[in-house]
Protein backbone atom coordinates (compact mmCIF):
# COMPACT_ATOMS: atom_id res chain seq x y z
CA UNK A 1 0.00 0.00 0.00
CA UNK A 2 2.85 2.31 0.98
CA UNK A 3 4.65 1.55 -2.28
CA UNK A 4 1.54 2.46 -4.29
CA UNK A 5 1.30 5.80 -2.45
CA UNK A 6 4.96 6.49 -3.11
CA UNK A 7 4.47 5.77 -6.82
CA UNK A 8 1.41 8.02 -6.92
CA UNK A 9 3.26 10.88 -5.23
CA UNK A 10 6.24 10.46 -7.59
CA UNK A 11 3.93 10.46 -10.61
CA UNK A 12 2.11 13.54 -9.34
CA UNK A 13 5.43 15.31 -8.74
CA UNK A 14 6.63 14.50 -12.26
CA UNK A 15 3.30 15.65 -13.70
CA UNK A 16 3.44 18.92 -11.74
CA UNK A 17 7.05 19.54 -12.79
CA UNK A 18 6.17 18.83 -16.42
CA UNK A 19 3.15 21.13 -16.18
CA UNK A 20 5.18 23.94 -14.62
CA UNK A 21 7.89 23.42 -17.23
CA UNK A 22 5.33 23.65 -20.05
CA UNK A 23 3.62 26.73 -18.58
CA UNK A 24 6.90 28.35 -17.59
CA UNK A 25 8.64 27.27 -20.77
CA UNK A 26 6.08 29.00 -22.87
CA UNK A 27 5.79 31.83 -20.34
CA UNK A 28 7.43 34.90 -21.75
CA UNK A 29 8.40 38.05 -19.98
CA UNK A 30 8.55 41.03 -22.32
CA UNK A 31 10.38 44.03 -20.97
CA UNK A 32 10.66 47.41 -22.62
CA UNK A 33 13.69 49.62 -22.37
CA UNK A 34 13.52 53.15 -23.72
CA UNK A 35 16.61 54.11 -25.71
CA UNK A 36 17.46 57.39 -27.39
CA UNK A 37 14.61 59.86 -27.67
CA UNK A 38 12.02 57.82 -25.83
CA UNK A 39 12.86 58.76 -22.26
CA UNK A 40 13.18 62.51 -22.76
CA UNK A 41 11.19 64.82 -20.49
CA UNK A 42 7.60 65.38 -21.60
CA UNK A 43 5.80 68.50 -20.35
CA UNK A 44 2.64 68.46 -22.47
CA UNK A 45 -0.39 66.72 -21.07
CA UNK A 46 -1.52 64.46 -23.92
CA UNK A 47 -5.12 64.67 -22.72
CA UNK A 48 -5.24 68.48 -22.86
CA UNK A 49 -6.28 70.52 -25.95
CA UNK A 50 -2.75 71.41 -27.07
CA UNK A 51 -3.47 71.66 -30.80
CA UNK A 52 -6.83 73.39 -31.05
CA UNK A 53 -7.72 74.44 -34.63
CA UNK A 54 -4.43 73.13 -36.01
CA UNK A 55 -4.59 71.34 -39.36
CA UNK A 56 -2.24 68.43 -38.94
CA UNK A 57 -1.33 65.82 -41.51
CA UNK A 58 0.04 62.56 -40.17
CA UNK A 59 2.07 60.89 -42.90
CA UNK A 60 3.12 57.31 -42.13
CA UNK A 61 5.51 55.99 -44.74
CA UNK A 62 5.30 52.24 -45.35
CA UNK A 63 8.62 50.43 -45.52
CA UNK A 64 10.34 47.13 -44.83
CA UNK A 65 9.32 47.26 -41.20
CA UNK A 66 5.59 47.93 -41.54
CA UNK A 67 3.28 46.77 -44.28
CA UNK A 68 0.40 48.87 -45.56
CA UNK A 69 -2.06 47.58 -42.97
CA UNK A 70 0.29 48.13 -40.03
CA UNK A 71 1.17 51.56 -41.36
CA UNK A 72 -2.50 52.39 -41.59
CA UNK A 73 -3.03 51.24 -37.99
CA UNK A 74 -0.10 53.33 -36.76
CA UNK A 75 -1.42 56.36 -38.62
CA UNK A 76 -4.90 55.88 -37.22
CA UNK A 77 -3.64 55.62 -33.63
CA UNK A 78 -1.33 58.63 -33.94
CA UNK A 79 -4.14 60.54 -35.67
CA UNK A 80 -6.48 59.79 -32.75
CA UNK A 81 -3.80 60.97 -30.34
CA UNK A 82 -3.75 64.41 -31.96
CA UNK A 83 -7.50 64.55 -32.54
CA UNK A 84 -7.94 64.06 -28.81
CA UNK A 85 -5.73 67.10 -28.35
CA UNK A 86 -7.92 69.25 -30.57
CA UNK A 87 -6.15 69.02 -33.94
CA UNK A 88 -7.94 68.53 -37.27
CA UNK A 89 -6.10 65.47 -38.47
CA UNK A 90 -5.67 64.07 -41.96
CA UNK A 91 -3.78 60.79 -42.24
CA UNK A 92 -1.78 59.52 -45.20
CA UNK A 93 -0.31 56.03 -45.30
CA UNK A 94 1.37 55.93 -48.70
CA UNK A 95 4.95 56.61 -49.64
CA UNK A 96 3.91 59.38 -52.04
CA UNK A 97 4.94 62.93 -51.07
CA UNK A 98 2.30 64.80 -49.07
CA UNK A 99 1.85 67.49 -51.71
CA UNK A 100 1.04 64.91 -54.39
CA UNK A 101 -1.56 63.25 -52.19
CA UNK A 102 -3.19 66.58 -51.36
CA UNK A 103 -3.17 67.49 -55.02
CA UNK A 104 -5.31 64.43 -55.71
CA UNK A 105 -7.57 64.98 -52.72
CA UNK A 106 -8.24 68.65 -53.30
CA UNK A 107 -7.86 68.80 -57.07
CA UNK A 108 -11.54 69.50 -57.65
CA UNK A 109 -12.01 71.81 -54.67
CA UNK A 110 -9.09 74.17 -55.18
CA UNK A 111 -8.93 76.72 -57.97
CA UNK A 112 -5.31 77.33 -58.81
CA UNK A 113 -4.23 80.84 -59.78
CA UNK A 114 -1.05 80.52 -61.87
CA UNK A 115 0.27 83.92 -60.67
CA UNK A 116 -0.15 83.20 -56.96
CA UNK A 117 1.79 80.56 -55.03
CA UNK A 118 -0.69 77.92 -53.82
CA UNK A 119 -1.70 78.26 -50.17
CA UNK A 120 -0.47 75.56 -47.81
CA UNK A 121 -3.03 72.78 -47.53
CA UNK A 122 -2.03 71.87 -44.00
CA UNK A 123 -0.49 73.73 -41.07
CA UNK A 124 1.91 71.01 -40.02
CA UNK A 125 2.92 67.63 -41.37
CA UNK A 126 4.13 64.90 -39.05
CA UNK A 127 6.07 62.26 -40.96
CA UNK A 128 6.80 58.86 -39.42
CA UNK A 129 9.17 56.26 -40.83
CA UNK A 130 9.78 53.07 -38.89
CA UNK A 131 12.90 50.94 -39.11
CA UNK A 132 13.93 47.76 -37.39
CA UNK A 133 17.46 48.20 -36.15
CA UNK A 134 17.90 44.73 -34.83
CA UNK A 135 16.10 41.47 -34.13
CA UNK A 136 18.27 38.76 -32.64
CA UNK A 137 18.05 35.46 -30.88
CA UNK A 138 20.94 34.81 -28.53
CA UNK A 139 22.07 31.26 -29.49
CA UNK A 140 23.91 30.71 -26.20
CA UNK A 141 20.78 31.55 -24.23
CA UNK A 142 18.74 29.12 -26.35
CA UNK A 143 21.26 26.38 -25.62
CA UNK A 144 21.02 27.19 -21.89
CA UNK A 145 17.21 27.28 -22.12
CA UNK A 146 16.97 23.81 -23.63
CA UNK A 147 19.73 22.12 -21.66
CA UNK A 148 18.48 23.34 -18.27
CA UNK A 149 14.86 22.42 -18.94
CA UNK A 150 13.87 26.11 -19.30
CA UNK A 151 15.40 27.13 -15.97
CA UNK A 152 17.59 29.68 -17.75
CA UNK A 153 15.85 32.02 -20.20
CA UNK A 154 16.03 32.08 -23.97
CA UNK A 155 16.52 35.72 -24.96
CA UNK A 156 15.25 37.44 -28.07
CA UNK A 157 15.44 41.18 -28.52
CA UNK A 158 13.99 43.67 -30.93
CA UNK A 159 15.13 47.24 -31.41
CA UNK A 160 12.86 49.54 -33.40
CA UNK A 161 13.46 53.06 -34.55
CA UNK A 162 11.01 55.70 -35.69
CA UNK A 163 12.28 58.72 -37.60
CA UNK A 164 9.99 61.64 -36.86
CA UNK A 165 10.00 64.81 -38.96
CA UNK A 166 7.69 67.80 -38.53
CA UNK A 167 7.37 70.33 -41.34
CA UNK A 168 5.11 73.29 -41.92
CA UNK A 169 2.65 73.49 -44.81
CA UNK A 170 5.32 74.74 -47.20
CA UNK A 171 7.69 71.90 -46.35
CA UNK A 172 9.99 73.92 -44.06
CA UNK A 173 11.65 71.65 -41.51
CA UNK A 174 10.57 72.55 -37.97
CA UNK A 175 11.68 69.59 -35.86
CA UNK A 176 13.13 66.13 -36.24
CA UNK A 177 14.06 63.33 -33.91
CA UNK A 178 14.87 59.66 -33.94
CA UNK A 179 13.09 57.57 -31.36
CA UNK A 180 14.49 54.17 -30.44
CA UNK A 181 13.02 51.50 -28.18
CA UNK A 182 14.18 48.02 -27.25
CA UNK A 183 11.97 45.09 -26.33
CA UNK A 184 13.63 42.10 -24.69
CA UNK A 185 11.74 38.82 -24.60
CA UNK A 186 12.91 36.34 -22.00
CA UNK A 187 11.31 32.91 -22.19
CA UNK A 188 11.52 30.12 -19.63
CA UNK A 189 10.34 28.73 -16.34
CA UNK A 190 13.01 30.34 -14.18
CA UNK A 191 12.59 33.86 -15.46
CA UNK A 192 8.80 33.69 -15.62
CA UNK A 193 8.34 32.20 -12.15
CA UNK A 194 10.99 34.48 -10.63
CA UNK A 195 9.45 37.64 -12.07
CA UNK A 196 5.92 36.53 -11.22
CA UNK A 197 6.97 35.90 -7.63
CA UNK A 198 8.68 39.29 -7.38
CA UNK A 199 5.67 41.04 -8.95
CA UNK A 200 3.26 39.43 -6.47
CA UNK A 201 5.40 39.71 -3.35
CA UNK A 202 7.83 42.56 -3.74
CA UNK A 203 7.60 45.03 -6.63
CA UNK A 204 5.59 48.24 -6.77
CA UNK A 205 2.90 48.50 -9.44
CA UNK A 206 5.15 50.71 -11.56
CA UNK A 207 7.94 48.12 -11.52
CA UNK A 208 5.88 45.06 -12.43
CA UNK A 209 6.97 43.33 -15.61
CA UNK A 210 4.59 40.38 -15.98
CA UNK A 211 1.02 40.84 -17.13
CA UNK A 212 -0.76 41.29 -20.37
CA UNK A 213 0.98 43.64 -22.80
CA UNK A 214 2.80 45.64 -20.14
CA UNK A 215 5.80 46.30 -22.38
CA UNK A 216 3.70 47.41 -25.36
CA UNK A 217 1.58 49.69 -23.19
CA UNK A 218 4.69 51.36 -21.79
CA UNK A 219 6.22 51.73 -25.24
CA UNK A 220 3.00 53.30 -26.57
CA UNK A 221 2.77 55.71 -23.62
CA UNK A 222 6.35 56.89 -24.14
CA UNK A 223 5.91 57.13 -27.91
CA UNK A 224 2.70 59.16 -27.66
CA UNK A 225 4.28 61.49 -25.11
CA UNK A 226 7.36 62.11 -27.24
CA UNK A 227 5.34 62.61 -30.45
CA UNK A 228 3.07 65.10 -28.68
CA UNK A 229 6.01 67.03 -27.21
CA UNK A 230 7.93 67.14 -30.47
CA UNK A 231 4.88 68.29 -32.41
CA UNK A 232 4.02 70.91 -29.80
CA UNK A 233 7.57 72.27 -29.94
CA UNK A 234 7.29 72.36 -33.73
CA UNK A 235 3.97 74.18 -33.48
CA UNK A 236 5.54 76.83 -31.24
CA UNK A 237 8.47 77.18 -33.64
CA UNK A 238 6.01 77.57 -36.51
CA UNK A 239 4.06 80.23 -34.58
CA UNK A 240 7.20 82.21 -33.79
CA UNK A 241 8.47 82.06 -37.37
CA UNK A 242 5.09 83.22 -38.65
CA UNK A 243 5.41 86.30 -36.44
CA UNK A 244 8.68 87.11 -38.22
CA UNK A 245 7.07 87.26 -41.66
CA UNK A 246 6.91 90.82 -43.10
CA UNK A 247 3.10 90.88 -43.19
CA UNK A 248 2.73 90.44 -39.44
CA UNK A 249 5.81 92.52 -38.65
CA UNK A 250 4.09 95.60 -40.09
CA UNK A 251 1.14 95.18 -37.77
CA UNK A 252 3.32 95.48 -34.68
CA UNK A 253 2.92 98.96 -33.12
CA UNK B 1 22.03 16.44 -9.38
CA UNK B 2 25.30 18.10 -8.32
CA UNK B 3 26.54 18.01 -11.89
CA UNK B 4 23.30 19.65 -13.08
CA UNK B 5 23.59 22.46 -10.49
CA UNK B 6 27.23 23.01 -11.49
CA UNK B 7 26.17 23.04 -15.16
CA UNK B 8 23.42 25.62 -14.49
CA UNK B 9 25.79 27.80 -12.47
CA UNK B 10 28.39 27.65 -15.25
CA UNK B 11 25.79 28.69 -17.82
CA UNK B 12 24.58 31.47 -15.56
CA UNK B 13 28.11 32.84 -15.50
CA UNK B 14 28.01 33.22 -19.29
CA UNK B 15 24.92 35.44 -19.13
CA UNK B 16 25.89 39.06 -19.76
CA UNK B 17 24.33 41.78 -17.57
CA UNK B 18 21.52 43.50 -19.41
CA UNK B 19 20.47 47.11 -18.76
CA UNK B 20 16.83 46.23 -19.50
CA UNK B 21 14.55 45.63 -16.49
CA UNK B 22 14.56 42.05 -15.22
CA UNK B 23 15.10 39.85 -12.20
CA UNK B 24 17.98 41.87 -10.85
CA UNK B 25 17.11 45.37 -12.12
CA UNK B 26 13.86 47.24 -11.59
CA UNK B 27 12.27 49.51 -14.18
CA UNK B 28 13.05 52.52 -11.99
CA UNK B 29 16.74 51.58 -11.89
CA UNK B 30 16.74 50.92 -15.63
CA UNK B 31 15.20 54.35 -16.32
CA UNK B 32 18.19 55.99 -14.63
CA UNK B 33 20.42 54.75 -17.46
CA UNK B 34 20.97 56.52 -20.76
CA UNK B 35 21.62 53.73 -23.24
CA UNK B 36 22.34 53.47 -26.92
CA UNK B 37 22.90 50.47 -29.14
CA UNK B 38 26.10 50.45 -31.15
CA UNK B 39 27.89 48.19 -33.57
CA UNK B 40 31.05 46.53 -32.27
CA UNK B 41 33.21 48.74 -34.51
CA UNK B 42 31.65 51.97 -33.26
CA UNK B 43 31.69 50.82 -29.64
CA UNK B 44 35.43 50.13 -29.99
CA UNK B 45 35.96 53.63 -31.36
CA UNK B 46 34.07 55.23 -28.51
CA UNK B 47 35.27 53.00 -25.69
CA UNK B 48 38.60 51.51 -26.78
CA UNK B 49 39.74 48.46 -24.89
CA UNK B 50 36.40 47.78 -23.21
CA UNK B 51 34.80 45.67 -25.95
CA UNK B 52 36.51 42.78 -27.71
CA UNK B 53 37.53 43.59 -31.28
CA UNK B 54 35.67 41.85 -34.09
CA UNK B 55 37.67 38.95 -35.54
CA UNK B 56 39.35 39.61 -38.90
CA UNK B 57 37.05 37.11 -40.63
CA UNK B 58 33.99 38.23 -38.70
CA UNK B 59 32.35 36.99 -35.51
CA UNK B 60 30.44 33.73 -35.39
CA UNK B 61 27.43 35.48 -33.95
CA UNK B 62 25.94 38.93 -34.60
CA UNK B 63 27.32 41.03 -31.81
CA UNK B 64 25.95 44.40 -30.80
CA UNK B 65 26.78 46.52 -27.82
CA UNK B 66 24.39 48.43 -25.57
CA UNK B 67 26.38 51.22 -24.00
CA UNK B 68 24.84 52.86 -20.94
CA UNK B 69 25.80 55.67 -18.66
CA UNK B 70 24.09 56.56 -15.42
CA UNK B 71 22.19 59.84 -15.37
CA UNK B 72 23.93 62.58 -13.40
CA UNK B 73 20.65 63.83 -11.95
CA UNK B 74 17.90 61.30 -11.30
CA UNK B 75 14.37 61.62 -12.64
CA UNK B 76 12.15 63.76 -10.46
CA UNK B 77 14.89 65.83 -8.82
CA UNK B 78 14.27 68.86 -11.06
CA UNK B 79 10.94 70.02 -12.51
CA UNK B 80 10.34 68.32 -15.86
CA UNK B 81 10.50 71.52 -17.90
CA UNK B 82 13.76 72.62 -16.26
CA UNK B 83 15.16 69.14 -16.78
CA UNK B 84 14.30 69.29 -20.49
CA UNK B 85 16.09 72.62 -20.88
CA UNK B 86 19.11 71.96 -18.68
CA UNK B 87 19.85 68.39 -19.79
CA UNK B 88 20.56 69.64 -23.31
CA UNK B 89 21.73 73.14 -22.47
CA UNK B 90 25.01 73.01 -24.40
CA UNK B 91 23.30 72.03 -27.64
CA UNK B 92 20.52 74.60 -27.18
CA UNK B 93 22.94 77.42 -26.38
CA UNK B 94 24.99 76.51 -29.43
CA UNK B 95 21.90 76.54 -31.67
CA UNK B 96 20.93 79.99 -30.41
CA UNK B 97 24.47 81.37 -30.77
CA UNK B 98 24.86 79.85 -34.25
CA UNK B 99 21.65 81.57 -35.35
CA UNK B 100 22.98 84.89 -34.04
CA UNK B 101 26.45 84.44 -35.51
CA UNK B 102 25.04 83.67 -38.96
CA UNK B 103 23.26 87.03 -39.26
CA UNK B 104 25.86 88.82 -41.32
CA UNK B 105 29.01 90.93 -41.07
CA UNK B 106 27.22 94.05 -39.83
CA UNK B 107 26.28 92.36 -36.57
CA UNK B 108 29.63 90.65 -36.06
CA UNK B 109 31.25 93.84 -34.80
CA UNK B 110 28.50 94.69 -32.29
CA UNK B 111 28.61 94.15 -28.56
CA UNK B 112 26.17 91.35 -27.72
CA UNK B 113 23.99 91.38 -24.65
CA UNK B 114 21.99 88.33 -23.62
CA UNK B 115 18.66 88.32 -21.82
CA UNK B 116 16.74 85.13 -20.97
CA UNK B 117 13.00 85.08 -20.41
CA UNK B 118 12.25 81.96 -18.38
CA UNK B 119 10.11 81.61 -15.24
CA UNK B 120 12.85 80.17 -13.03
CA UNK B 121 15.58 82.71 -12.23
CA UNK B 122 18.16 79.99 -11.57
CA UNK B 123 17.51 78.30 -14.91
CA UNK B 124 17.44 81.67 -16.72
CA UNK B 125 20.85 82.62 -15.36
CA UNK B 126 22.29 79.27 -16.45
CA UNK B 127 20.82 79.67 -19.93
CA UNK B 128 22.22 83.23 -20.20
CA UNK B 129 25.65 82.08 -19.09
CA UNK B 130 25.68 79.22 -21.60
CA UNK B 131 24.46 81.48 -24.42
CA UNK B 132 27.18 84.07 -23.69
CA UNK B 133 29.84 81.36 -23.71
CA UNK B 134 28.57 80.06 -27.04
CA UNK B 135 28.53 83.56 -28.53
CA UNK B 136 32.15 84.04 -27.46
CA UNK B 137 33.04 80.68 -28.98
CA UNK B 138 31.63 82.04 -32.24
CA UNK B 139 34.03 84.99 -31.99
CA UNK B 140 31.49 87.63 -30.95
CA UNK B 141 32.05 90.35 -28.36
CA UNK B 142 29.82 89.78 -25.35
CA UNK B 143 28.90 92.10 -22.50
CA UNK B 144 27.55 91.17 -19.07
CA UNK B 145 25.44 94.34 -19.02
CA UNK B 146 21.67 93.88 -18.77
CA UNK B 147 19.37 96.29 -20.60
CA UNK B 148 16.87 98.00 -18.31
CA UNK B 149 13.33 99.30 -18.83
CA UNK B 150 11.50 101.80 -16.67
CA UNK B 151 8.62 100.75 -14.43
CA UNK B 152 6.03 102.40 -16.70
CA UNK B 153 7.32 100.54 -19.76
CA UNK B 154 7.35 97.24 -17.92
CA UNK B 155 3.82 97.81 -16.68
CA UNK B 156 2.55 98.27 -20.24
CA UNK B 157 4.68 95.61 -21.93
CA UNK B 158 3.93 92.82 -19.49
CA UNK B 159 0.22 93.24 -20.26
CA UNK B 160 0.73 92.85 -24.03
CA UNK B 161 0.42 89.54 -25.89
CA UNK B 162 3.80 87.92 -26.53
CA UNK B 163 3.85 88.66 -30.26
CA UNK B 164 3.63 92.39 -29.49
CA UNK B 165 5.51 92.54 -26.20
CA UNK B 166 8.97 91.59 -27.50
CA UNK B 167 9.02 94.07 -30.43
CA UNK B 168 7.65 96.79 -28.12
CA UNK B 169 10.30 96.11 -25.47
CA UNK B 170 12.96 96.24 -28.16
CA UNK B 171 11.79 99.66 -29.33
CA UNK B 172 11.78 100.98 -25.78
CA UNK B 173 15.26 99.60 -25.07
CA UNK B 174 16.55 101.57 -28.06
CA UNK B 175 14.49 104.71 -27.41
CA UNK B 176 15.62 104.97 -23.79
CA UNK B 177 19.26 104.43 -24.72
CA UNK B 178 19.50 101.21 -22.77
CA UNK B 179 20.59 99.58 -26.02
CA UNK B 180 22.93 101.70 -28.13
CA UNK B 181 23.80 101.81 -31.82
CA UNK B 182 26.63 99.34 -31.37
CA UNK B 183 24.69 96.93 -29.16
CA UNK B 184 22.75 93.85 -30.18
CA UNK B 185 20.49 92.02 -27.76
CA UNK B 186 20.03 88.29 -28.07
CA UNK B 187 16.84 87.32 -26.24
CA UNK B 188 16.44 83.67 -25.33
CA UNK B 189 12.77 82.99 -24.73
CA UNK B 190 10.52 80.22 -23.54
CA UNK B 191 7.10 81.23 -24.86
CA UNK B 192 4.84 78.52 -23.46
CA UNK B 193 5.05 76.44 -20.29
CA UNK B 194 4.35 73.32 -22.35
CA UNK B 195 7.31 73.63 -24.73
CA UNK B 196 10.77 72.20 -24.13
CA UNK B 197 12.64 74.34 -26.66
CA UNK B 198 14.08 77.83 -26.43
CA UNK B 199 13.38 80.52 -29.02
CA UNK B 200 15.81 83.26 -29.90
CA UNK B 201 15.10 86.84 -30.91
CA UNK B 202 17.36 89.68 -31.96
CA UNK B 203 16.89 93.30 -30.97
CA UNK B 204 19.07 95.67 -32.97
CA UNK B 205 18.55 99.44 -33.25
CA UNK B 206 14.95 99.16 -32.16
CA UNK B 207 14.07 96.42 -34.65
CA UNK B 208 12.91 93.04 -33.36
CA UNK B 209 13.33 89.79 -35.26
CA UNK B 210 12.69 86.19 -34.26
CA UNK B 211 15.65 84.01 -35.22
CA UNK B 212 14.20 80.63 -34.26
Amino acid sequence: MGEVWARCIRAAAILCTALIAVVGGTGCVHVYQPMSGLHGPVVVDIQAPNFEDLNLTVHCVPGDQLNRLETSTLCRKVGSLFENQGAKVHTIDTSAPVKDVFKDVFAEETEVDPDEPPPPLTDLTLELRTREVRETDDPISWFAYISTGTLLPAITEYTHTIDVVVRDGSGFLLARDTIEGRIVRRMGLGVWAGNKLLDVAWRDDADKVTGEDVANAELSADLYGQLSQLTFNAKMQWTVLQESTPATAEEVP
Amino acid sequence: MQIFVLFVLTLMATVKPDPAPGLFRTKTASAELDCEQLTVARANQERPGQIGEARPRGDYVDRRVVVCSERLISHGVRPVRDEAILSTLDARADEVASAAAALGPDLQSRTWLVETYYPSVQVASKVSFAAKNSLMEHGLTVSDRTPILGFGDLDVITRMPAEQAYPAACKRYYATGSLGEQDALLAVVSRDPRETILHAGLCSRGQWKWLR
